[in-house]
Formats: C-alpha cells, structure tokens, sequence
C-alpha cells in the first residue's frame, strides 16, 4: 500500500494543484498528524522542488505551481494545528529597494519561502529605506530579505543595513539580500548577515537563520 | 579621424569575414552619452543629431526602435502605454496613478475575458513615422535597424510574471493564444518596416534567461516562443534583412535552437554569467555576436580596465569575423563617459584586421 505521506509529497512535485486537498483530507481521514503532514510532506515536497529548481530540471512555472500545491495543502492542515505547532517557522519581510522596480527573483523567494513554512510579508518594488524601517519596527520580523537588479540600486541595501544599525533594531534581526548583480562579497562588505544566489538558497539561508537544520 | 559609416563592414562581421575593422555594435545608447560625444544635447525625437552621434562614433547602422513598446520609456510613455491608459480611464475615469497602467506595476490578461477585452487594434497600430524619417537623413553606406520583435516579454508583462508562468502550465491554451495575439502584430508591423529599403534588418530584444538559465523551460520556449521568432527569421531572410536578437542571461541551454531558427547575430552574451571567448569557439562559426564588454565595469571601471577588456575581447573573439565589439547590455546614462569613449576607442585603435594583440 502506498504511503499518503509520499502520495503527498509526490502530489507537490507534480503540481497536482487541484488533487492536493482530496489527498491531505484522506491523510487527515486516516488520523495522520497534521504537523507531520505539513513538514514530511508539504515541506518535504518543497525541499525537493527547490532542488529540481536549483539544478536546472525544472524551471519557475513548475516550481510555482508546486508552491500553489502546497499552499492549497497547507490551507487544509494549518486551522488544525494547535499551541506551538500553530506557528510559522518565522517572519520574512521581503522588498525590493528605492529605485528598483524589478520583482520576478523577489517573488519567487517570497513564494519558496511560504512553502518552505515562513509568513512572508511582501512590501512590494522600489520601497524607500524609511518605508522600510517603519515596517520593520512595526511587525519585528525575524528576517529582512532585500533584493535589487540594477547595480546603481545595490547601495540602497547597504543604507537600509545602516538606518537599522543606528535605530538599533539589527541586532535581533537577519538581513540577507540577493538580486542578479548583488554576490557574497558585497554582501559581506554591506554587513548583510548573509546572500543567496537564487530562491532555493534563500530558503536555506533563512533556514539556517532561525536554526532550523532541515 | 574621420569614420565613414559601412553597413557593408558589419554584415561582412555577420557573414563571418574580416573586412578592416572590427565594426562596433550596440543596440541602444543613451541620449546623454550621445549628447556629451556631440558636445550638445540629444533628445527622442532628434534624428538628426543621433545619426550624427551614430555614424561619427563609428557605427554602421542607426537602431531605431519601433514596437508596442515604443516610443520612450518602454512602461511609461510608450505606445502600449499609452493604450492601456487609455483603457483604464476609460473603465476607471479619475485614476491619476501611472501604477494602473504601467507594465511594471500592473497587468492586463489574467483569464480569458481579459484576452477578448485587451485593445489589441489599438495596440497594433504602431507609428513607424520616425523610422521613415530616418531615411532621409542617413549618411551613404549607413543603414536603419529596427528595434522590435518583443514577443516572450510583452506576452508575460500582459499577464503579470507569476500569472503568465502559472497559466503556462495550468491553462497553456490561454498562454499560447497571447503570444499568438503579440506575435502576430509584431509580423505584421516587420511588413510593413521592411517596405522601407533603408532598413536592413530588425533587432528583437526579448529577454530569455535570468542569470542562472533560461526564465522558462526550454521546451516552453520550443513551443510558444521559438516559432514565432522562425517566423521573423524567414520574413528577414526573404526580404534579404538581418535577424539580431537581444537576451540578458544565460541562454548558453538555447543557442543551438536559436541557431537553427535563424539568428543571425546574439547580443550581448552577458558577460555577467557567460563568457564570450568560450561561447565563440563553440558557436561562434554559426552566429555572429556583439557585446560584451560589462555594464558594471562601463560604471566602475577605470579607462585603462576597460582598455584591456577590449583588447581581451579583441585578441579572442575577433579574428575570422562574426563579431562587433560592444557593451555588455546597452549604455546607459550611468555608465561612465570616459569609459564608453575608452570601449570604442580602444577598439577602433586596436581593432583593425588582421589583429595583432
């Protein structure tokens, strides 16, 4: 008999969008634990996407439409989840900063990261430092994704870093950046706390940010 | 010194001959690089003073953009701008913020009604007045290149990115019957374009690929891309015109089918994620290329970095033709001046043939 864990699992890969609530019903019908649902296959099943993605198997329509699986999954499972378990892995504000209107690489770091089990808050494109810092302080999230394509917009994130160091508000907070001109050593000079190169090591920086070792 | 446009040197470039330059190929400068080389400003509609900049700094042709997407800032003033705020105050009347029609912030087709209800007469109408202008004015041996030919990014702006890439697999009909609707303007407008004799060949620039491979698989691109792009191929080579084609990213995965259908020139290869030398030993009897000296080192660089790109690019990638030295993008207003004079300079300097760098 098959297993309903892999059948889900499996389901997310494929991006079977509309036979994913009929499945993790049945799971649910079959008494499995709706937090092992979400992490052993949902998330599981976006692990292994985000891999496809990064070794060029699959491309971003596939992987979104593995992300829409897995969201139309999770919708049937999260009310289920009770005390701790209730909780997201973690709160991303994700942005693309002042001058910069490109958001293809942004919202696909948003849409792996949400199926990676993060609340994800998008403040759109070309979002001014201020803007930025205001929501910052308001929702306190645990990371700060920004991303820039042009390099004239890269020092946008360098000054974000440096408003939050002087408002004294970085210190709880991860900041990663990532953006086609954007690398590890701007990075590093900026005092971004880490870079990603495309949305799968995003997911894995941010991961490794809130300690988690999957 | 003087330098006297030749058409003739950069087609012999394509059709992979040395001649006695290296011609130098970009397509597209902006109006204030033009404007410090002539020492007065150059705006959009000035067709004199930028053929004056095009063939004075070397080049052989004037790209002259004419599409949907034309003419000025491509999601701000352009002629499917222009349509979309059109619709929309109609629809919407009062809306004052450019966002409800600018392709960077909105998209129009997101199910099927929104396919029928798109204004794609209006869109169609494309003002190719400038590009007639031009005739008049080019210099002997200069010819115009037209600009158009956007079909995989004007299809997935419509539809907003994440849409277009979830219809793509959800409801690929409805994906396939928009490029459709795109494509077959833009063949209907490179009629029209290729009426006019002083045109020689049109440039699509249609991004492919982001940095890391293509933005779409390259089956997709197989099935709803490609053949459109055959078909502009053929009309060019019928009507005895030049297919050039722009793709940011890595599109090493596509050049063979972009071979096969019919490219004759790949520009930039972008010199952030490919690299040119290697690409021209594998491809380079095939294809020509132009590029593909780096925006960022165009921004940042010193004159004497950029000097030694050329040669780099000079000593590997000319000899035998199918080249025309270039940025790695286009020059925008950020690039540094002293740089794009020390690109071009360098390359007329040193790239005489035979090369000897």
């Amino acid at each position: 008999m098959t297993d309903p864990m892999d059948v889900i699992k499996n389901a997310v890969i494929a991006g079977k969008h509309s036979d994913i609530k009929a499945l993790v019903q049945k799971a649910l019908e079959a008494g499995l634990d709706p937090n092992a649902i979400i992490n052993d296959a949902l998330i599981a099943a976006m692990d292994v996407v985000g891999k496809d993605f990064g070794s060029g198997k699959i491309f971003v329509p596939e992987m979104l439409v593995s992300a829409v699986t897995m969201k139309n999954g999770l919708e049937l499972v999260k009310p289920l989840l009770v005390g701790d378990q209730a909780h997201s892995r973690g709160t991303v504000i994700m942005a693309t900063v002042k001058g910069d209107l490109h958001d293809i690489g942004k919202n696909l770091v948003s849409m792996m990261l949400e199926g990676a089990g993060f609340k994800v808050i998008d403040l759109g494109v070309d979002l001014s430092v201020e803007k930025l810092l205001d929501k910052v302080e308001e929702i306190k999230p645990e990371i700060l994704g920004l991303s820039a394509l042009l390099t004239t917009t890269m020092p946008e994130m360098k000054r974000a870093i440096e408003v939050l160091e002087a408002k004294g508000i970085r210190e709880n907070l991860k900041v990663m950046v990532g953006g086609a001109p954007v690398d590890r050593v701007f990075a590093e000079k900026i005092g971004a706390d880490g870079y990603g190169a495309n949305a799968v090591e995003a997911v894995q920086l941010a991961r490794r940010f809130i300690g988690d070792k999957a | 010194m003087e330098l006297k446009p030749d058409f003739n040197r950069f087609l012999a470039a394509v059709h992979h001959r040395e001649t006695d330059r290296v011609p130098l190929g970009e397509v597209l400068i902006d109006y204030s690089i033009q404007g410090r080389f002539l020492g007065r400003d150059v705006g959009a509609e000035d067709w004199a003073s930028q053929v004056e900049f095009w063939s004075k700094a070397g080049y052989d042709y004037l790209p002259v953009t004419v599409s949907m997407m034309s003419p000025g800032k491509v999601t701000e003033e352009s002629k499917i701008t222009r349509v979309l705020k059109e619709r929309v105050l109609r629809e919407r009347p009062g809306t004052t913020d450019p966002k409800a029609w600018n392709l960077e912030f909105t998209s129009f087709i997101h199910e099927r009604p929104d396919l029928e209800r798109f204004p794609w007469d209006a869109a169609a109408d494309i003002d190719l007045s400038s590009l007639k202008a031009v005739g008049k004015l080019l210099p002997e041996g200069m010819k115009a290149i037209a600009v158009s030919g956007k079909i995989f990014t004007l299809t997935w702006m419509l539809m907003g990115f994440n849409n277009f890439a979830l219809k793509l697999v959800l409801e690929e009909s409805l994906v396939a019957e928009v490029f459709e609707r795109v494509a077959a303007i833009q063949l209907k407008a490179l009629e029209r374009i290729f009426g006019m004799d002083h045109v020689a060949g049109v440039w699509a620039v249609d991004d492919l690929a982001f940095g890391t491979g293509p933005m779409i698989s390259p089956v997709a691109l197989r099935k709803h891309v490609f053949p459109w792009y055959k078909k502009v191929a053929d009309l060019c080579h019928d009507q005895n015109r030049i297919f050039l084609m722009h793709s940011d990213g890595d599109i090493i995965t596509l050049m063979e089918d972009l071979i096969a259908l019919g490219v004759d020139v790949i520009q930039p290869i972008d010199p952030s994620c490919m690299d040119m030398a290697k690409v021209k030993r594998q491809y380079g009897h095939r294809i020509c290329m132009v590029g593909n000296v780096s925006n960022e080192l165009l921004r940042s660089g010193t004159t004497g970095e950029i000097a030694a790109r050329v040669k780099a690019l000079l000593r590997d990638v000319a000899p035998g033709g199918g080249f025309a030295l270039g940025s790695g993008n286009s020059v925008p207003n950020w690039a540094r001046f002293e740089n794009y004079m020390a690109m071009r300079d360098t390359c007329l300097k040193h790239g005489t043939y035979p090369i000897t760098i």
